[in-house]
């Protein structure tokens, strides 16, 4: 075979004509007796969304969209055959996605340090080791302008450079794996997929302020990133890139691993210290900042796994090079965790300033069902959700600030139609309320208020005096609470009524939840006039709700009924009301 | 392994050569084990030494499509670099038999491309 042609119909919820168009494909080569010489394959995915039949050319990598079958003839003797592009059928297509922290995932063995040194591994370090001094990192770290990647986005030669100055005997380096974020799991895939990265990473952080230890903090629920960053930690050891006199130079480090105990509060950085410590899992006020006073009274550098992940990329390519890509105040890559409501859930790594839309459209393949896009999720339950009137705005630590969410630490939850917004500020605020440390009053007493209230909107039974009361409560925990779990704790609550009031408002007042997601708030009867007495609802209610017979027609019990929604899907009459 | 030097470090990586030609590579992250990797591991490495092949096989981390795992990446000489999604025990054979032997590619499971640059 000399060339593959590769077929896929992309528009989604049209008939899907890429097996048409591949048998006619085929057909025109038979003709033209190439069929040996050319290869065609329809493909389940092509990376290019809603561009019609999409056709890629290889090796000539030429991509073409919006084809008809009339086309065929020419795509074969004009652009196949000869190897010339066609220009006015080409679908000009780049990719949106950069690779600097997830390069080696899914292309190196893990637990094998050689595949990783290969992939110029630990040359970062060497050259550090030998060739920089820590000023000199300090220096290169600043040109690049990256900023932590576990959500406040502070900028990292900063936090070193405080650390390398205060004076003292000993001092700590901690990795924070404690990725707590519902729907987020950036980190653990960079630890299951690169762990000699992170440990690259933590070794050059290491040697810039002076520690002589470091630590993995690494949430117990991820017990293959746990298991493959212990292995790797061994072969490190192993082959000289940790312990004492690293690379034959004279610096040296220990590296350790600690599980975190299943405390989301333990991802916030004082917290994490009590828990590295032995102690229990409580925040303490800042300052002092761990820069100074640390794990054990000592100064301790903490970071989070992506933004280690990024330094002997930094180091290798400078930090020049780093700061050419993103925007003016957020520099490098992202990588965020794209899930909920949309066709490919997965990781992505985008360069700053990627619009939202071309993440959840031209990454993700759109929303699932075809179904109208509501808002995305940022942040995690510091966060908030972000309408699709700003889905054109750069993503950016600033620019998402603005919009009332953060960039957090990465996971992005898609929400179509069918979410009620009241629902999701319900679920992020039980979540806080459950992860709560309860040492501070505004975090323990406030949550479960505001949780309270939610579920009285939910029910139907709320005021709309309980809104301002909302307001109130949650400007309180913001400037009272101790740490930032509970600070944050009532962003998705402010966030969701900011830019979803009316659904509020709805809720309260009309006793209606617009997304039928608010169970108290509609109940279920079939439409008599449409029904055809068919019977499938009968058949399929899993609690036996509805009642009666193919004669006499069919009855939902408004008693029994559990809101599941199954006889509205099987309904093929429309004749189920949901009022 | 002794500790080594950073010339040392040199050598290893040169040592390691230029890409090996064939081989494939299976997502071996918790998105890909949780999805049945383990399987289709098993059953490459079965079809493979079935046919005498001489071809490498590794396990990966995670390559970010995580819907369409398991993933299985297979990349042999007189054939285009892809990515098969959602592979199962009988996909994981076909490739063997018909991608890695036959140099044909397989219908609908192909959910990327690697395009050379």
């Amino acid at each position: 075979m000399e060339k593959t042609v590769f077929i896929k119909d992309t528009d989604g919820g049209t008939k899907d004509r890429t097996r048409e168009f591949y048998t006619e494909f085929i057909n025109q080569l038979r003709e033209r007796k190439l069929e040996d010489k050319i290869q065609v394959v329809r493909v389940a995915d092509v990376g290019v969304y809603n561009q019609g039949v999409v056709m890629r050319l290889l090796p000539d990598n030429f991509l073409y969209g919006q084809l008809e079958m009339a086309n065929i003839p020419a795509l074969i003797d004009e652009s196949v055959v000869p190897g010339k592009r066609i220009d006015h059928l080409t679908c000009h297509h780049i990719s949106k996605q950069m690779k600097i922290v997830l390069r080696n995932c899914g292309v190196i063995d893990p637990e094998d340090i050689e595949d990783y040194i290969a992939h110029d591994g630990y040359q970062a370090l060497a050259k550090v080791l030998t060739e920089y001094t820590p000023e000199k990192v300090i220096e290169e770290m600043k040109a690049s302008g990256l900023r932590g990647r576990g959500g406040a986005g502070y900028p990292t030669w900063l936090k070193w450079k405080f650390t390398r100055e205060v004076k003292s005997d000993e001092k700590y380096v901690i990795c924070n794996g404690d990725e707590g974020d519902p729907g987020a799991y950036m980190d653990r895939s960079v630890l299951e997929g690169d762990p000699h990265t992170v440990i690259e990473g933590m070794v050059i952080a290491a040697y810039v302020v002076g520690a002589t230890q470091g630590y993995f903090y690494i949430r117990a629920e991820y017990p293959l990133a746990v298991d493959r960053i212990q292995k790797a930690i061994a072969q490190a050891y192993d082959y000289g890139l940790l312990g004492k006199n690293i690379l034959g130079s004279s610096f040296s480090l220990d590296v350790d691993v600690r599980l975190g105990a299943g405390a989301f509060v333990c991802g916030e950085e004082t917290a994490l210290l009590a828990s590295v410590e032995g102690k229990r899992g409580y925040p303490h006020p800042r300052p002092p900042y761990p820069a100074v006073k640390g794990l054990w009274n000592h100064p301790t550098v903490i970071n989070n796994v992506e933004t280690l992940a990024n330094i002997s990329s930094i180091m290798l390519k400078g930090g020049k090079w780093f700061s050419g890509i993103g925007t003016e105040t957020s520099k490098g890559t992202k990588v965020f965790a794209v899930t909920g409501k949309v066709k490919n859930s997965g990781l992505v790594e985008v360069p700053m300033g990627t619009t939202l839309r071309e993440i959840v459209f031209d990454i993700g393949g759109g929303v699932l069902n075809d179904k109208k896009i509501k808002a995305v999720q940022t942040g995690g339950p510091s966060g908030g959700v972000i309408p699709e009137d700003f889905h054109n705005i750069p993503v950016g630590y600033e620019n998402l600030q603005k919009l009332g969410s953060i960039m957090g630490s990465g996971g992005m939850i898609v929400m179509d139609e069918t979410d009620c917004m009241v629902d999701i500020a319900k679920f992020y605020l039980r979540f806080c309320v459950d992860e709560s440390c309860g040492k501070c009053a505004p975090c323990r007493i406030g949550g479960t208020q505001l949780l309270n209230i939610l579920e009285k909107i939910s029910e139907g039974t709320a005021h709309l005096d309980d809104l301002k009361k909302m307001r109130k409560i949650s400007f309180a925990m913001q400037k009272a609470s101790l740490c930032g779990l509970g600070q944050t704790a009532s962003n998705p609550v402010l966030s969701t009524m900011s830019f979803f009031e009316e659904e509020y408002k709805t809720h309260v007042v009309d006793k209606k939840c617009p997304s039928r997601r608010c169970s108290r708030l509609f109940s279920y009867s079939i439409i008599q006039e449409k029904c055809v007495k068919c019977g499938a609802c009968y058949r399929n209610c899993p609690v036996n709700a509805i009642s009666g017979s193919r004669e006499s027609g069919y009855k939902i019990s408004e008693n029994a009924c559990i809101r599941c929604n199954r006889c509205f899907e099987v309904c093929k009459f429309n004749a189920i009301d949901r009022g | 392994m002794k500790k080594m030097t950073k010339e040392e470090l040199q050598k290893l990586k040169e040592g390691w050569g230029k890409e090996k030609k064939n081989w494939i590579r299976v997502g071996y992250s918790s998105c890909g084990i949780a999805a049945g990797a383990d399987e289709v591991y098993n059953t490459l490495r079965e079809e493979i030494s079935k046919r005498n092949i001489n071809i490498e096989i590794k396990k990966c981390g995670c390559v970010g499509m995580c819907y369409a795992e398991p993933l299985v990446e297979v990349n042999v000489e007189g054939a285009p670099r892809v990515y098969y999604g959602k592979v199962d025990k009988d996909i994981a054979a076909k490739i063997v038999e018909r991608h890695v032997s036959g140099k044909m590619l397989l219908n609908d499971r192909i959910y990327d491309v690697k395009v050379n640059s």
